[in-house]
């Protein structure tokens, strides 16, 4: 045996006094510890989207807003808009049964645009293949979470306008 | 004096063993509950329902509770054995 190894093997355990049994204890310990610091992370983070939906609720569009004429968007036709003093993309839509609807143009999954396709009924976000409803704004495939939100529209005689969706009274 | 910790510390290693385990068990579960309470809150916070922000504040806290007296079970080795 060489001199170097002797010297190792007379010293390793020197170096490592901690036994494998202690070893294994102290990483399940430590695991432990650490889940239950996970555990406290979301507890605050849930903490957190409770506290800002209450303090901080987001803010509904006020009033009614001029978007077009009616004669602008030809059946089956879409037409992009921004309200005033807002930065969120909206689309309105002239659906093939004559109705207008508008929504926003973020899907609900990662914000691509959206777009509709026109024939189908469907609101369709290509990032990864997110189907919603054109009708009702609800989620038909793919992984978006949650319909998209709307806006009224309204009519007065040829101009088209949209305000904040009326909450709807139950009971 | 003999207390909880001593007597639990002088308990078999297998035994100690399987609390260490039973305890990470349950933590793995809780942070899944927790994890599945986030994301359904932050989903219904989007959307503009308040009504399950709270409970689920609540549970996740409840949660995080349990987690910790899990802690205080675990064992901290088994101080009998041959060194």
């Amino acid at each position: 045996m060489s001199k170097k190894e002797e010297n190792l093997n007379k010293n390793w355990k020197k170096d490592f006094p901690i036994e494998k049994q202690q070893a294994t204890n102290v990483s399940r310990r430590d695991f432990a510890k650490f889940l239950t610091l996970v555990s406290g992370g979301l507890m605050v983070g849930s903490g957190l989207v409770t506290a800002k939906a209450y303090m901080y609720p987001k803010e509904e569009m006020a009033g009614e807003h001029f978007v077009c004429k009616k004669e602008e968007v030809p059946v089956g036709g879409t037409r992009a808009f921004v309200i005033e003093g807002s930065t969120i993309p909206y689309i309105l839509i002239h659906l093939e049964t004559g109705e207008f609807k508008a929504y926003e143009q973020k899907c609900t999954h990662l914000s691509c645009s959206v777009f509709y396709k026109p024939g189908t009924g469907i609101i369709h976000c290509p990032c990864h293949e997110g189907s919603f409803d054109a009708k009702t704004g609800n989620v038909l495939a793919g992984p978006p979470p949650r319909a998209l939100p709307k806006l009224d529209v309204f009519f007065k005689e040829n101009a088209v306008y949209v305000r904040a969706v009326q909450e709807e009274k139950i009971g | 004096m003999s207390n909880f910790r001593r007597s639990q510390n002088q308990s078999n290693p297998n035994k100690l063993n399987a609390i260490l385990s039973t305890v990470i068990f349950i933590l793995i579960l809780n942070v899944t509950i927790q994890i599945w309470l986030l994301y359904a809150a932050l989903n219904n916070a989007l959307d503009n329902n308040k009504e399950i922000l709270i409970p689920a504040f609540v549970a996740s806290f409840v949660l995080f509770l349990v987690g910790i007296c899990c802690i205080y079970y675990m064992p901290t080795g088994n101080t009998n054995s041959v060194k």
